[in-house]
């Protein structure tokens, strides 16, 4: 069982980053892995990542199709960029490409 | 406006009539309007096609979410819609759209916040295949307004 954290944001900030969000908990939750999903939209950041969830992660994955915000929170980490489209079209292969991040 | 009806059955059109994506977010900007949620459907229209032009909000399953982020809508809302054909999209899986939720969000970033819950949290229910299943099935306007509600 891997340990996921994730940030989303897209451009509006209304629409993507809550789809790529509810997407990737979806599959990671088919895969049995653990996730937590930081949103960076229209209302600002919600369900920040602590730094605890942070130092605990396997992996990051950044579904973003801008830049994200606070970035250095992560440094150090095994970092997925992907765009939102690309979790939205397919969750599943986003979910194994960071669980494959992290043996590698 | 509170959040119980935030969406009524203004919100819903199940004939829409559209011939292509272009006059579908046209049309459906026009009903926002009537609803009382922007004042200028034709700014509003052409704010929502910049936006699609950054990337394609054909999601799949035949659903499309345009949106815009516009200075001329007065309060967030939305309206769904199902139009009589399939519509080219430009879609994420290559369907074509039948389904066509849009969005519209103001620039000021503080109106509104319940609203914005409601729209995201909408977003996030359009990965749920059993919802979707839902919502394809049915033509009936309360039972789809209870599952965009609920």
């Amino acid at each position: 069982m891997a340990k996921i954290i994730a940030v989303t944001g897209c451009i509006a900030g209304i629409a993507h980053t809550y789809m790529a969000a509810a997407n990737l908990k979806k599959f990671a939750k088919k895969n049995g892995d653990d996730i937590k999903v930081e949103t960076q939209g229209a209302m600002g950041i919600e369900n920040r990542l602590t730094p605890d969830d942070i130092k605990n992660a396997d992996v990051v994955i950044f579904a973003v199709d801008t830049t994200v915000s606070e970035k250095e929170r992560f440094e150090g980490k095994k970092t997925l960029e992907v765009g939102t489209s690309e979790v939205i079209k397919d969750g599943e292969s986003v979910i194994k490409k960071a669980t494959d991040l992290i043996n590698s | 406006m509170s959040k119980l009806n935030f969406l009524t059955k203004d919100n819903v059109v199940l004939d829409l009539d559209a011939k292509n994506q272009k006059d579908a977010i046209s049309q459906l900007s026009n009903v926002l309007y009537k609803n009382g949620i922007l004042n200028d459907p034709k700014q509003f229209t052409e704010d929502v096609l910049k936006r699609e032009q950054m990337t394609t909000t054909g999601i799949g399953k035949n659903m499309a979410i345009p949106h815009g982020k516009s200075p001329t809508v007065k309060v967030p809302s939305m309206v769904f819609a199902k139009n009589k054909r399939s519509l080219d999209w430009n879609s994420l899986d290559g369907s074509k759209v039948n389904m066509i939720f849009l969005m519209a969000v103001t620039t000021k970033p503080d109106s509104g916040k319940e609203h914005l819950k409601m729209l995201s949290h909408l977003s996030g229910k359009l990965m749920d295949d059993d919802f979707v299943a839902k919502l394809k099935k049915t033509n009936d306007k309360d039972e789809i307004l209870k599952l965009l509600q609920n």
